[in-house]
Order: structure tokens, then sequence, then C-alpha cells
């Protein structure tokens, strides 16, 4: 899936894991058999678990929420959301694997929408609506029937929100709301700030679908809602009938506050305040109230249940807060621009009089002006400066001190020196330095001693040339072989002498006069006999010339040549 | 006795004589890369203490946006100061004076590969990149803003531009992408503070709400709260579609009953897929992709033009973004498919854990 262009956005209906969060058991068979006689084979069990967060979502996996966290503004016409940073989490898990809730009901003409349900949803309360409990085992948060569908895990503590039951029913979304409240984004994420990194742009989002009262506090809560099937209801509630008037204030009339009960032992989740009257299950409840006309009697709701609290915030809906508001309010302007004009008393330069003690211990005031300045200004090239005092400077309009660029020489050198690894570089990059330089000059020195004017090249393993090279010199700066015993005098004598006796004799070569004195012609090197040519019959230079079979084969042999010779120094032929 | 060739006194006199040791084409002469990264981060203030950029907090109240240009003589002395350890004898001064113009020139380069380090590339990778592009060290500029918006905003888009371009302004055309000045860096200092710099003088910068931050709205309409009918990428449908200008088409927003303010969201939905009857440029509503693109408000762009403050005047300062897409569903299909090719010859039974 190629990624989205800066500024755009892809959204996806879902995207679902390979598999979905559960223990799974491979078994292997094979089947084997010999002559049609089938050979048993032992089959052979694997279990393995796919494990996501399914209790709590930790922070780190919440890639953003709205409205934000704490935030102040004018939320009440925003729904919340909350995106997360694995795009699969909201599918990994079934919401009711054994179908207990039951397939919505359509809508004529509109077709059911596609995708998977999600098992969470975002529930917005407000404040005194709702109890937040901390750490509790997972037994006292879901009813049992639901701890036990959700395969009773032992020693699970959650978190978990309590609220009355009928609110809850009210708020909930049905099974197809739940659908349609989940979906993935794939954003571009070139020209965003750095923590955004290794999501690869993917948030899954879950929205809310109650607006926020306007100057409420409100809490988002992401629920889980696996098995919740006590819940989810199959169809959403009845809705506002829509008269003139804007939500009228008049229409009072308690719709359908059926009486919800529930027998406490089977749900223990529904705490009963006061005791149970009627015997309809919350679903019953649901749906009965999604049918018109089924005007329940104004009961007060007295029961509470509990959801698996995943992750929530907080945020008020007061004032002006939407990022819109906030960016049309900023205050622009250059660095040095302050909203009460001399304070602090910035120069027209930027530089700011600040006081310090100097060397002495005597109060000035000095000037300081930070790496952020309003205008464009020219680089110093006096550099490299070597310690703070030479950076030190004084104006010349008010003669106070300029310590701006001795405060950045301290605080580089600050920096630097709290980075154990930096100091540890900074010594290899000289101690390299020095280290090649000192070879160096030891290379040349023993070059100048050598005489050599080969370069050498330092990166080269040096030893062997100058090896070489001493050795060279050595044996061509030795006189001729010693002849301790003076036999090379033998030579001397005239009758031993090939030149002489040659001349003497007056014979035709000096090897005629080795062989006379009885020099030993294999001492000297191999006979060589001459090859006995080879016998051909005379020939004529017309007979040669009408061998058209072998001039073409020369011909051929000579073009070869040509052709390769041409081919060789890149030519045509 | 073997004397040496060289004494102590005479090697270091050469080291004196020669402050430079080696020629910069050497391959000693050149900074370990963890120096040289190290050095280019503090080029671009990473990891100056705050007090140092902003020395009076009055100087970026709450709620401002401060421009400015960077001191480069200043960042110069932040990395003469970090090389100035371990620097004890005349040794290191003259090695440091001879090689602080190679250094510079180096820096100048490598510092626009520091948003690339910092994203994790590795250093190798960014020296490779940075290598024979655009001429080094140019004017550094960059803003401060403090706002809610950042801490509640997070992941904001940030963009500069060599030129005022007017809206509507995609990013990804080639003419938009053409005058981008590139971001040397953009992180936030703390929650509610975002420190961003660019190469050259922009004319322009934006800010948008992050795009995964899009939010979810309503409005208030006479009689119920309403919603505008978006087309597939987002743009509102209008009365009028040849009018731009004219009142975007809505759709009322049922309400469940009970007063709690709760969406009746399967009855919006019925009512989005009968307005597309209508209305045929609206996505088909067959998935909740489909539905979130009607419920958007769309993020908003904020623009800092010039050196004036546009703020007031509506229609200048920003306006809406919306280029949205909708996928068909994918489930990583290939994956999920070839998982089950692999087993299924075999028996896979899910087992309620």
């Amino acid at each position: 899936m190629a990624d989205p262009h800066p500024g755009e956005m892809i959204l996806y209906d879902d995207i679902l894991p390979p598999l979905l969060d559960n223990s799974y058991r491979m078994s292997i068979t094979t089947d084997v058999s010999i002559a049609g006689a089938p050979q048993p084979l032992n089959s052979r069990d694997a279990f393995f678990n796919v494990e996501g967060p399914r209790f709590s979502l930790s922070p780190t996996e919440v890639g953003g929420v709205f409205p934000p966290r704490n935030g102040h503004g004018a939320f009440s016409e925003s729904i919340p959301h909350i995106a997360i940073l694995r795009r699969t989490l909201p599918w990994e898990r079934e919401l009711d694997p054994q179908n207990l809730i039951g397939t919505p009901s359509l809508i004529p003409n509109v077709p059911p929408p596609q995708g998977q349900v999600p098992w969470m949803a975002l529930l917005l309360f407000e404040e005194g609506e709702y109890t937040l409990l901390q750490n509790q085992p997972l037994e006292q948060v879901v009813p049992a029937d639901v701890f036990q569908r959700l395969g009773s895990p032992a020693n699970i503590r959650c978190d978990a929100i309590e609220a009355s039951l009928d609110l809850v029913n009210a708020i909930l979304p049905s099974k197809e709301e739940l659908q349609l409240l989940a979906h993935v984004r794939h954003v571009n994420k070139d020209d965003r700030e750095l923590s955004i990194e290794g999501s690869k742009g993917f948030f899954a989002v879950v929205m809310g679908s109650r607006l926020p009262n306007e100057n409420a506090k409100c809490r988002a809560c992401l629920v889980s809602l696996e098995e919740r099937s006590d819940l989810v209801s199959k169809d959403p509630p009845a809705n506002e009938l829509v008269f003139g008037g804007f939500f009228p204030g008049e229409f009072v009339a308690e719709d359908a506050q059926a009486a919800h009960a529930q027998s406490a032992a089977a749900h223990p989740a529904v705490v009963a305040a006061t005791p149970a009257v009627a015997a309809a299950s919350a679903r019953d409840v649901a749906i009965a109230r999604s049918r018109p006309g089924v005007i329940g009697i104004g009961t007060r709701f007295f029961f509470n249940t509990r959801l698996v609290l995943l992750y929530s915030w907080q945020f008020q809906t007061i004032g002006t807060g939407s990022f819109r508001d906030l960016m049309q309010g900023v205050d622009v302007g250059l660095i040095g621009k302050v909203a009460n004009p001399g304070h602090p008393p910035l120069t027209d330069t930027c530089h700011l009089p600040i006081s310090v003690d100097d060397r002495a211990g005597v109060p000035e005031k000095v000037l300081y002006r930070g790496p952020l300045v309003p205008f464009q200004l020219t680089r110093d090239t006096l550099g490299p400066y070597h310690s703070a005092d030479q950076a030190r400077r004084v104006t010349p309009e008010t003669g106070a001190e300029d310590i701006s660029y001795a405060c950045a020489f301290e605080t580089g050198r600050l920096l630097a020196s709290a980075d154990p690894r930096l100091a540890q570089e900074l010594m290899r990059w000289r101690r390299e330095a020095y280290k090649q330089s000192s070879r160096g000059d030891s290379v040349s020195q023993v070059q100048s001693a050598l005489n050599m004017t080969q370069q050498v090249d330092l990166h080269l393993p040096v030893i062997p040339i100058l090896a070489q090279t001493a050795v060279a010199r050595i044996a061509s700066g030795a006189g001729p072989i010693a002849d301790p015993t003076g036999i090379d005098k033998i030579k001397d004598v005239i009758g031993l002498n090939p030149i002489a006796v040659q001349k003497a004799y007056n014979l035709p070569s000096v090897s005629a006069a080795v062989n006379m004195l009885g020099g030993d012609a294999g001492a000297l090197g191999a006979v060589v006999t001459t090859q006995p040519q080879t016998s051909r019959p005379a020939t004529t230079i017309d007979a040669v010339a009408a061998d058209s079979a072998s001039l073409a084969h020369l011909t051929a042999a000579r073009d070869r040549i040509l052709n390769n010779t041409a081919a060789k120094l890149g030519g045509k032929p | 006795m073997r004397t040496a060739w060289i004494s102590s006194s005479d090697a270091l006199r050469n080291r004196m004589i020669k402050p430079f040791q080696v020629p910069d084409t050497e391959p000693e002469a050149e900074m370990p890369p963890y120096m040289e990264s190290f050095l280019a981060h503090l080029r671009l203030l990473v990891g100056v203490p705050f007090e140092n950029m902003i020395p009076d907090p009055r100087m970026l109240s709450d709620e401002s946006i401060r421009f400015f240009y960077l001191d480069r003589s200043w960042t110069d002395r932040l990395v003469d100061g970090a090389i100035a350890v371990g620097k004890i004898g005349t040794r290191e001064q003259a090695h440091h004076q001879a090689h602080s113009a190679p250094v510079n020139q180096q820096l100048d380069f490598t510092e626009r590969g520091v948003r690339n380090l910092q994203r994790g590339k590795s250093f190798t990778d960014v020296k490779k990149e940075i290598s024979g592009q655009q001429p080094p060290a140019g004017i550094i500029t960059g803003f401060l803003l403090r706002s809610g918006a950042v801490a509640g905003w997070p992941h904001m888009d940030v963009r500069a531009y060599s030129s005022d371009i007017p809206e509507p302004l995609e990013p990804g055309s080639d003419t938009a992408k053409s005058q981008q000045l590139t971001t040397l860096r953009l992180e936030r200092l703390s929650p509610a503070i975002l420190l961003a710099l660019f190469d050259g003088i922009p004319q322009l910068v934006f800010l948008e709400e992050p795009h995964h931050g899009v939010q979810f709205g309503v409005h208030a309409g006479r009689t119920a709260f309403e919603i505008d009918l978006r087309d597939a990428t987002g743009h509102q449908i209008r009365v009028n579609p040849a009018d731009p200008n004219s009142n975007p088409v809505t759709q009322s927003v049922t309400m469940r009953a009970g007063q709690r303010r709760v969406i009746a969201v399967a009855s919006l939905r019925a009512s989005l897929v009968n307005q597309r009857n209508t209305h045929t440029t609206m996505p088909e509503q067959k998935g909740s992709s489909a539905f979130a693109i009607e419920v958007l408000n769309p993020p908003w762009r904020q623009r800092f033009e010039g050196t004036v403050d546009h703020a007031e005047k509506p229609g200048t300062s920003g306006g809406f973004v919306s280029i949205i897409s909708i996928a068909n569903r994918v489930a990583d299909v290939a994956t999920k498919n070839a998982f089950e090719t692999a087993i299924t010859t075999q028996t896979i039974t899910g087992r309620r854990g």
C-alpha cells in the first residue's frame, strides 16, 4: 500500500490481524500408506497463543486523543475519539464469538455496513455519572457468565468504570454502531515532530457517539466489550423526536426508563442498590426501548454496572480551545517582541541585560543574547576560539560587556563534557592524527637516511618497502666478492688463459681454445643440435602462386589477426 | 646501541610546526562519526538548555509564536566549546586551530542530516544522502511556539515555503514541493513548546492539525445538530456545486432518546445512505471509513505569512484541508491468505482461551 502524499490521509474500514488473539492448537497429522496399507503415524499437537492488550491499554499504545487530555475548550460539538498506534487492535478480538447478541435488524433500503465489529467502545461520562475503580479483580468487574466466556483468566486485575446500568444502556452503541465508530487512518508522517516514528503512519481510531455537554467536566473511557452480550444490544434504542424547537426542554418524559433488573447472583457486576423489582434482562430492556410506543414506568436507576476500562482521559468543555481558536489567538511576532515593552528590557539588538558576578566577585551588568535573533547576522569568521574569554566582547555604545558568545562556548563545553563518549571520540580524533603524523615523520626520516626517492603511501604496509630498499641499498654498496685463497690469480697464467691461447694459436674462437684447454663444454651449457630441415621438393614461385587453397588459408589468418588487433584497439575492422 | 630515528623533542617540534598533523584528505583527519553527529546536533541547538535560547520567560509568553533567525556565530561557538573538551595543551590547540575550518565545512553539510539522524536513520545512510546535495550552510530560520495547541494536538504538521502560495495549497503538489523549505528540526521541547528550524527564509509557514487527530463533530443548526455532507475527498458538498461559496448541504443528526446527547449512529448512517441518492459525489456508505468522512471536522490549517500577522483577517489566515480517500477494506489479506494456505492442509482448531 502506497504511503499517502504529504497532506493526505487514507481511511480504512478496518485492518484485520491474520489471526485473532486467542489460544490456538496446531494439529499435525500425516497420512502415509504403503501399497494401499495405511501406516499409523502419531499425530502431534502444538499450542500457541496470540496475545495482545486485553484488560488494559498501555499509554504508549495511544497515539492521540481528542478532545485533548486535560484540555479546556469548546468541545461541546466535538465527538471524542482516540487514536491507537496498533492499527489492528480494535479487531484483534471478537466481540461476541457465540453470537449471543444476534444480527442487527435491517433498516429498509440500507445495506448493512461492511467490516468487522470492534471489541472496544469509547464512552463519555460526565463528572458524577461514574465511579472509577482501580486494580479490581476481573471477577468483580464482569458478570460471572461473561467471566466464564472470557475463559476464566485467573489473577487478572484491571481498572474498571462503574456507572448506572440505565446510563450505560443509553449511551452504549449497538452492535452495528460499534462497527461504524471504528476505522483506520493512514497518514503521511514526513512533516511531523519525532515521537511519531515507528508507527508507519497507521492509526486505529475509535470514536464515541455522545457529545459532551457545555460547561461539563467529562471523562472519555475506552472500554472493553468483549463478551458483554449483556450490555451490547442488537439494535439501537429509540431516537429523540425532533420537534420544531431545538432539543425542547419541555420534552421531559422519561423515555422507556423501564425497570432494569437482573438477578444479582447471575450478574454480580450489577450492584443492586435496592432489591430488584422486575426481571427483564438488560438486553430485553434495550430491545423493548427500541420499539416506539413502549413507555416504561419512570423508575429511577438504581443499578450499576461495571466495564473493563482500557484507557481514559478527562477534559472540560469551557471557553474556547479548539485548535483553530488557539492558533487564531496566538500572538505572532519575531523574537524580541514582548507583550509589555520594557519588560524584560531588551535592547534593539535583542540583547538582554543580566546581572552576573565577575571573576573578582564584583556584581556587574552584562548583555546576553541567545542563538535566536530577529535579524540576519553575518557569521563570525575569526574562529576558532579556544576559550570563553576569547569570545567576550565589549559593546562600543554602552561599554557593557557582551557575554553571548562566551556563554555559547561554555554551554558547548559543558554539553560535551557531560557526554563521556564524546570526550573519548575527541581524544580518538586527535590521537589518530598525531599517530599518523608521527608515523609520517619517522618514515620520512628513514627515507632521507636511505636516500629513497620513492614516495611511500602511509596506508600501505611500510616495513616491507623499507626493508626491500634497505637490502637493495646494502647490496649495491658492497664491494667484489672476496677471494681469501687468491686462487683467481691462476687465470693470469698465460697457458691457462683461453683468450691468450686463442690469440697465440690463431684459433677461430675462444670456445675452441677452451675446448683445447680441456674445458668441459657441458659446463658451459648444453650442446644444442640444429633441427634437421624438412626436405621439400624444389618449387617455383608460380607453383606457390597457383596454390589457391594455401593462399586463402593465409589470407584468412592475416584477416583474423588484423581484426583481432583492430578490436583490441577499440576501432572497427 | 641503536640510535632512534627521531628524538622525542624533535617529534614534539614536528607536531607543533605541522599543526594540521595530517592533511584533510587523509582518512585520519576525518572526525569519528559520533563526534561529527554530536557536533551537527549542537549546530541545531539539540540539547541546549531552554534558558540559553529564551533567557527571559516573558520573551515567549503563553500562547505566542516567535519567529527567528539562527545566529550561526552562536552555534559555531557551541561547537568550539565542545571541541575544547580535553584540549589540555598547545599541541591540541594547534590541532584545533588548523582543523577548525575543515571541521566547520563538514558540519555545514552534516547538520542537514540531523533530522534523519533523530528519526533513527544510521549515520552512514544519512551521510550518503547528504553528500553531493545542495550547497551547504544557508540561512537557518525557525520558530518557537508556546501554546495549548502543542500539548493538545501532538504531531501537528508543520511546513514552510519559500514563497507565499495562496490557498488551496495541496502540500503534495509539485508546485508546493518545489517551494517547500527543508525542515531541519521539529521537536517538542516541553509538552507545550514546539521548536522548528528551516533551511532558508520562509515566506509562508503553516501549522496543520494532525491528521490522525482530525476530529469529528457536529454543529448546531437551526433545529438540531447538523453535519455537512462531504465528498469522497472530504470537501464539503455545496448547494450549488458550481459555486464554492454557496452553503454546504447539511444533514440533521438524529439523537437517541433520553436527553443524553447521544448520536443515533445507525439512523444517521441510514440518512446518509439516502442522501447519496441525491448527492452522488458522496462516498458510498460501505463501512466505517465512509461514515467517518461524513462526520469529519477537517483539520484546520493555520497560515503564517510574511512577518505580518493576518490572524484577524478571515479567509487569509487559515483554511480547511481536505484530502482524504477511502481505501477498500484491506486486512493484510495477503499475509492472512499466505498463513492460511500454509496451515490449511493441516487442521487448525481455535480453542477459546
